[in-house]
């Protein structure tokens, strides 16, 4: 049963103070979803009971089958906020009814990148943190992302329901739990807030932090008890949250609040949380899961929950369900939470217009996002492409920054690859219709004004995965994401049967679009390339492409690692290369970048499209680069904005600038093949030291230059001490002590690297945290799971990308055992050239 | 040319051309001491003009001439590998035909040597013997036989010496199996030695084996293949024809053999090193191939160009919107009509083409033309195609036949090579009328069909994904439907040259791509890069008047001199 209509809601979107657009984010299985469908209830879309076991939000079989959410959905919510409350709102609100747009994202690392797309959206996020395992390190990439996008925390500590009926803790063991979950969180917090949000740190005694069980559908902040005991003892609602967390204590001889946690006699006293919020909470559980049938009622009474005929029949774990819904439903501290502590549209995107817009951040189109101003010009990001139920076509999902959306409206349709100015990546196109997502289920509407995230369709076929709609030819593009993870394992692909070629491109398109952070492309020999970013990314694109995009037969070659290509050294003689005319030098020489000037590149710190200067400003503050230098950066490569540079170190060179697009073209193309297996460069510099050019235009074209350039790079390259460099994941491990052993064997024997072992407070459990080579992953957590028994579960994110320590150009080698075999796979000739190849004799 | 030294060297050689340092260095005689053991036999140098006479069968051209006394004006064409003997050859000649002059009062015959091949070397260079109104080209050396358009030709591939034991050896090194199901064959030159080769490894227990020579009908009327004497034993029969080959066996029970059986269970032994598109082609015929280098008498396996890679050129001609079409021969039959109607193909698919005849290609050539995304090379099928090996190219290089498989509007790939133009042309032919049915069925719309059509619309102008990069291209088709574009000319009288639309510019009514990449150049002429300097200012200095006059008096000389006086 709905209850509210689409006029009602989008009646609401008018009122952008009132909307709400957030993420839940999460580790993996820490319960996002379910808690997701307690708030999906209030607003009544599925029925009460079902909440909790729906998943609504996982609309695919696969995604209901594994009980893991693999793509992000969107759903609007309504709720209504009793007047009180509404004052304590400290932003501008309209009223006591909310919009929230609320996005349930995938916990598993492998699909961060869907979480990526969901914060982009969103101005606020729910984390979930499960009461037992605490922390992870999917909580962290999650929050560390969400933060990077300048978008507010709260946080739910989840799955309290297990610490007390399987864990069977104390009172003050919860509590230290509780404090200590919250810590970590802050300490995330604080290591990678933005100083333009002030502070996000999550409180307890604030009401940002809630506290509950997703599969009972009860939930509490500590406000919703400062309420109820404020009343009882006449203390101010916010003076009472802050005496009900921390080390405030009552006592109740006295009737005194202290924060000695004894008396005067020297008795423990106990902690006012305890005492208020947990004991009532403890005697319920006690008293209905002890089946003590004489107790139950009293209890009941006094907590003032009624329960209905049939209900009183009920005996425990389903009795303990009912009960605590009624006393603390989920969804009322959640929304709450969400609706008082997460900022609106136009709170939110006054301090993220900047970060939100390629372009200078005081012209219109940047104060209008800022403004969040539904009459200025149009500017809408899309953030990812939803499939629609007609096969090959896609909803364009995103959110408007400024201006309205309208069907039928004529719009600019922008790429990435767009500059203003240009006609590259840019279309003209009317939308045909705007939808609201709701789960699996899509509600036309008319417009959609600035503020709320929306589905748009007729825009799919112009964008491959994202991009930027907007009214005006002035307008810059929004700012492409980033994703934190990297598409390094790729398999190739191949149709079974000759005849359905056209039916795999067109397969690999439609995957294409359909993830944000998979990548489709061809190798060097001419395979179709899939490339994802862990074994279970790959196995659900590589299932959906063979059952759904494609819909063919695949064959499927075992998975192989994406490679760079670096250096290590300075080269060690300026390499010099003459054109074919002999008539034309470049002497060069290369280096490595630091590990952070490519860190920041990669993450879009370091943006080429960013001005030169203030870049080099950038460059010079925090990387200690020479401002000259930095600021006579020619290119970044390859495709333009990868994490290598040219640098123009030369002196009074007559027609310089005349060759720089042929030098810029040829480093573009060297870096996207590198000379040891053809694989791509990383964090190399070029430095051109000199160059003699002829004097005649016609001898110093692009057929001279090229070519040129490119064996000049070479020879660089290969006379600075070359190396590979493989991309290693950071795996976390919990497990029980006892499988610790097992853990350590299997990760000696695929070069795992321990980075730490912690056993998690007031719990058995076991964290290990070790780097583990991309290349030895495969089958690793099969391995895992044999040699502990099945206890442990590895979670595998892209870590980083580390050096090869020995020498590509030998093949006895490890790093030259890996060269050999993609050369001989990609049909090269064994051997590497040497840097003779490509130097030239003066 | 496909430079056969460049490509074999086998390493990335930048300066593509065999225009290397030494290459204008004059050759001093001295030095000159030119190995030609390697064709004409170990002791060759002993007594070079008869091993040259042998090797050219001069006495057997000489019969010729007597034979077909009407051709006066004779030019002889040498491979580069083989220019060196021109001169000996052109005197053995001289002196055999002018005993032949002097029965008969007939005018003078002149001879030429063809120096500089322009295009490929097994073909014959029909516009230079034109040049001096040949009646007759001889063509030496390793031959392609393909069909030219007029002129009569005499083929002579020359009888290079082989060591048979070597050779031999090297064959069953490589097969030691004597069931080994093999084919023998070898460049034009060679395949006279094939028969006593095959005879050889008969009587040595090999079985299986098929051999080919070459195919005197594959050539046309007005060719002559001396040395037509080679190897065809009564009791072989000849099982199928292969491009200019004819496949042998003396197996009686063997009548007829597929291709496709030839290329599942025969493996293929070829004497010499061919040029990398004959090689392509082989490998696509046979199961495996083998190399026999008869100047290092060694066996070679890969790695050969691959198909595969073929496949990738041809997705990246999918998205490119700026084709240049290379053309690398003049002589071949259908050169004109093949470029007419690839043009045609190409503007019908909403791409931008350029046309170029480039002679002897090479990297720095090619590379001179940035605009363009992708080459089409029109040559012969032996040696004029460039196989980009090395990835030495800056832009991919496609044959007419994979172009007009990209052009089609499904992906399409068939694995096969080809390189006749006969081919292309009908391939095209096909695809037209298929057009054509689904245009005339179009014609008869319903009104379900015209609500497609105007979701067509809505789709104009819609990218197209790049397989290979895995992106949306835009600019795959800068010539489609112009009326979309909203296209104004400038008016007349106007100064514009050119004329920016969206997705494209326009000169004169025309979409130009390559006007299009100049504007997005960075360097935009003189003065363009200082506005990245310290201190710009974008007004200039202001102008100032300066001193005027003449060096004997300026200005403020004459002001001044009254008062010094």
């Amino acid at each position: 049963m709905v209850a509210f209509t689409v006029d009602q809601m989008r009646s609401l979107m008018d009122k952008v103070t009132n909307v709400r657009n957030m993420s839940v984010i999460a580790h993996v299985d820490h319960g996002k979803s379910t808690l997701t469908d307690s708030l999906v209830q209030k607003a009544g879309i599925i029925s009460a009971a079902k909440a909790g076991e729906a998943r609504f939000m996982d609309t695919r079989k696969d995604e209901q089958e594994r009980g893991i959410t693999i793509k992000s959905t969107a759903i609007s919510l309504f709720a209504e906020i009793n007047d009180e409350d509404v004052k304590d709102i400290k932003q501008k609100s309209d009223g006591n009814s909310f919009l929230i747009n609320l996005i349930d994202s995938p916990g598993h690392v492998d699909f961060s990148s869907e979480v990526t797309a969901a914060l982009r959206v969103t101005d606020g996020a729910l984390v979930v943190v499960d009461t037992v395992e605490g922390v992870c390190v999917q909580t962290e990439t999650v929050l560390r992302q969400a933060l990077g996008e300048r978008i507010k925390p709260v946080v739910v500590i989840n799955k309290v329901d297990r610490a007390l009926l399987e864990l069977q803790v104390t009172k003050e063991d919860l509590y230290q739990s509780f404090s200590r979950t919250v810590e970590s969180v802050n300490v995330i917090i604080s290591t990678y807030a933005d100083e333009v949000l002030g502070d996000v740190q999550v409180y307890p005694s604030q009401g940002t932090v809630a506290f509950g069980s997703g599969l009972h559908g009860w939930a509490f902040t500590i406000r919703q008890f400062a309420n109820r005991y404020g009343k009882k003892f006449g203390v101010d609602k916010s003076k009472m949250m802050e005496r009900l967390w921390g080390d405030s204590y009552f006592n109740p001889k006295t009737k005194k609040w202290t924060n000695k946690e004894t008396d005067a006699s020297g008795k423990p006293l106990e902690r006012a949380f305890n005492m208020f919020v947990l004991d009532p909470i403890f005697r319920l559980f006690a008293a209905i899961m002890n089946f003590k049938k004489d107790e139950i009622p009293v209890l009941l009474e006094k907590l003032e929950i009624n329960l209905k005929g049939d209900e009183k029949e009920l005996e425990g774990k389903a009795l303990l369900k009912v009960v605590m819904k009624k006393f603390l439903p989920a969804a009322d501290a959640l929304l709450e939470m969400i609706v008082m502590h997460l900022p609106s549209p136009v709170t939110a995107q006054n301090y993220r217009a900047e970060q939100l817009y390629e372009g200078p951040s005081d012209d219109p189109f940047c104060l209008a996002i800022k403004k969040c101003d539904p009459n200025a010009d149009l500017m809408l990001y899309v953030s990812k492409m939803v499939p629609t139920s007609d096969k090959g076509r896609f909803y364009a999902f995103g959110r408007v920054f400024a201006g309205t959306v309208k069907s039928g409206q004529k719009v600019r349709i922008q790429g990435p690859n767009y500059v203003p100015g240009k006609k590259d990546d840019l279309f003209l196109k009317a939308i045909q219709r705007v939808v609201l997502m709701m789960g699996s289920r899509t509600e036309p509407i008319d417009d959609c004004p600035a503020g709320n995230i929306v589905g748009l369709v007729g825009v799919d076929q112009f964008l491959l995965k994202t991009g930027t709609l907007t009214t005006n030819e002035a307008a810059h593009n929004m700012k492409v994401m980033k994703f934190s993870v990297s598409p390094v394992v790729q398999v190739a692909v191949e149709v079974k049967n000759a005849n359905d070629l056209p039916k795999l491109v067109e397969g690999l398109k439609r995957l294409s679009k359909s993830d944000p952070c998979v990548l489709t492309y061809m190798s060097e020999s001419g395979e179709h390339i899939v490339a994802g970013t862990g074994e279970l990314h790959l196995e659900i694109c590589l299932q959906d492409l063979e059952n759904d995009h494609a819909g063919i037969p695949l064959k499927i070659s075992p998975p192989v690692v994406a490679y760079r290509e670096t250096v290590e050294g300075e080269s060690s003689q300026v390499a010099l290369s003459k054109s074919p005319n002999k008539h034309n030098r470049i002497y060069l020489k290369a280096e490595p970048i630091d590990e952070e000037v490519s860190l920041a590149i990669e993450n879009g710190k370091i943006n080429p499209r960013d001005d030169f200067k203030a870049r080099a400003r950038i460059m010079a503050d925090e990387f200690n680069w020479d401002v000259t230098d930095a600021r006579k950066i020619w290119c970044f490569g390859p495709d333009g904005n990868g994490p290598n540079l040219v640098v123009d170190q030369t002196k009074a060179v007559q027609y310089l600038h005349e060759i720089k697009d042929s030098v810029v073209a040829a480093f573009q193309w060297a870096t996207k093949e590198g000379p040891i297996f053809g694989e791509q460069m990383r964090s190399v510099r070029v430095n051109i030291l000199d160059v003699t050019l002829h004097a005649d235009a016609i001898h110093r074209g692009g057929g001279q230059i090229i070519p040129t350039m490119r064996r000049a790079t070479y020879a660089g390259f290969l006379l600075a001490e070359p190396k590979i460099q493989e991309p290693v994941f950071l795996v976390e491990i919990q497990c029980p002590e006892q499988a610790v052993g097992g853990i350590y064997s299997v990760l000696n024997k695929k070069r795992g690297q321990v980075v730490s072992e912690e056993q998690r407070p007031g719990t058995p459990l076991f964290t290990v945290k070790a780097y583990l080579p991309v290349n030895e992953s495969f089958g690793f957590t099969g391995e895992l799971r044999q040699a502990t028994g099945g206890q442990a579960f590895p979670q595998m994110v892209f870590d980083h990308w580390a050096t090869l320590g020995s020498d590509p150009l030998d093949p006895t080698t490890k790093a030259g055992e890996i060269v050999l075999a993609a050369r001989k796979r990609h049909g090269m000739k064994e051997e590497v050239p040497g840097w003779q190849e490509y130097y030239d004799k003066l | 040319m496909l430079d056969s030294e460049t490509v074999h060297a086998g390493v990335p050689v930048a300066l593509s051309t065999a225009q290397t340092e030494d290459t204008f260095t004059l050759a001093k005689y001295e030095s000159t001491v030119t190995d030609r053991s390697s064709y004409l036999g170990p002791d060759s140098n002993e007594n070079l003009r008869e091993a040259i006479a042998r090797y050219y069968d001069i006495e057997h051209i000489a019969e010729y001439f007597t034979h077909n006394k009407s051709f006066r004006n004779i030019t002889l064409q040498f491979p580069d590998k083989l220019i060196q003997d021109s001169s000996t050859v052109t005197q053995l000649l001289q002196d055999k035909l002018v005993i032949q002059d002097k029965d008969t009062k007939s005018a003078k015959r002149n001879i030429w040597v063809l120096a500089d091949t322009a295009y490929s070397p097994c073909c014959v260079d029909e516009v230079a013997s034109e040049h001096v109104n040949a009646d007759i080209v001889i063509h030496f050396g390793d031959a392609c036989l393909n069909a030219i358009k007029s002129q009569p030709v005499l083929y002579c591939f020359g009888r290079p010496y082989l060591d048979f034991d070597e050779l031999s050896q090297g064959f069953k090194k490589t097969y030691s199996d004597e069931m080994a199901k093999v084919c023998l064959m070898a460049d034009a030159p060679h395949s006279e030695c094939i028969g006593k080769l095959y005879e050889i490894l008969r009587n040595d227990g090999y079985e299986n084996l098929l051999y080919a020579v070459v195919d005197e009908k594959s050539s046309s009327s007005n060719c002559t293949i001396l040395q037509s004497d080679q190897h065809q034993a009564s009791h072989s029969n000849k099982l199928i024809s292969l491009q200019n080959r004819a496949i042998y066996s003396s197996n009686k029970e063997l009548k007829t053999i597929d291709e496709a059986n030839l290329q599942e269970n025969y493996d293929l032994f070829h004497i010499t090193v061919p040029a990398d598109p004959h090689l392509l082609f082989l490998t696509t015929k046979f199961k495996t191939v083998s190399l026999y280098d008869t100047e290092t008498s060694s066996v070679k396996q890969g790695p050969y160009p691959s198909l595969m890679k073929r496949y990738k050129f041809m997705h990246v001609a999918r998205t490119a919107g700026c084709i240049g079409i290379l053309v690398n021969t003049l002589s071949l039959k259908n050169t004109k009509e093949t470029i007419n109607t690839l043009v045609k193909h190409i503007r019908d698919s909403g791409k931008k083409h350029y046309l170029f005849v480039v002679g002897k290609p090479n990297v720095a050539k090619l590379a001179n033309f940035e605009p363009v995304d992708i080459w089409c090379i029109l040559g012969c099928g032996q040696g004029g195609i460039i196989l980009d090996q090395h990835n030495e190219f800056y832009k991919p290089i496609i044959t007419p036949y994979e172009l007009t498989l990209a052009l089609k509007p499904e992906v399409t790939w068939t694995g096969q090579w080809v390189v006749d133009f006969d081919a292309v042309l009908d391939e095209i032919e096909q695809e037209n009328t298929q057009m054509n049915v689904a245009f005339e069925d179009s014609t008869n719309l319903s009104k379900a069909e015209a609500k497609d059509l105007s979701g067509d619309l809505q789709n104009e102008g819609a990218p197209d994904f790049d397989a290979v990069t895995g992106k949306y291209i835009s600019t795959s088709r800068p010539l489609r439907k112009l009326k979309h574009l909203e296209l104004d000319y400038p008016a007349m009288g106007s100064r514009e040259l050119t004329k920016n639309v969206a997705g494209g510019v326009i000169i004169k009514g025309t979409v130009s791509t390559s006007a299009a990449h100049l504007q997005s150049r960075e360097w935009t002429g003189l003065g363009s890069d200082y506005s990245s300097q310290d201190g710009y200012d974008e007004s200039g200095a202001a102008v100032e008047e300066g001193i005027s006059g003449v060096a004997s008096g300026y200005e403020f000389d004459r002001t001044n001199k009254p008062k010094s006086r």
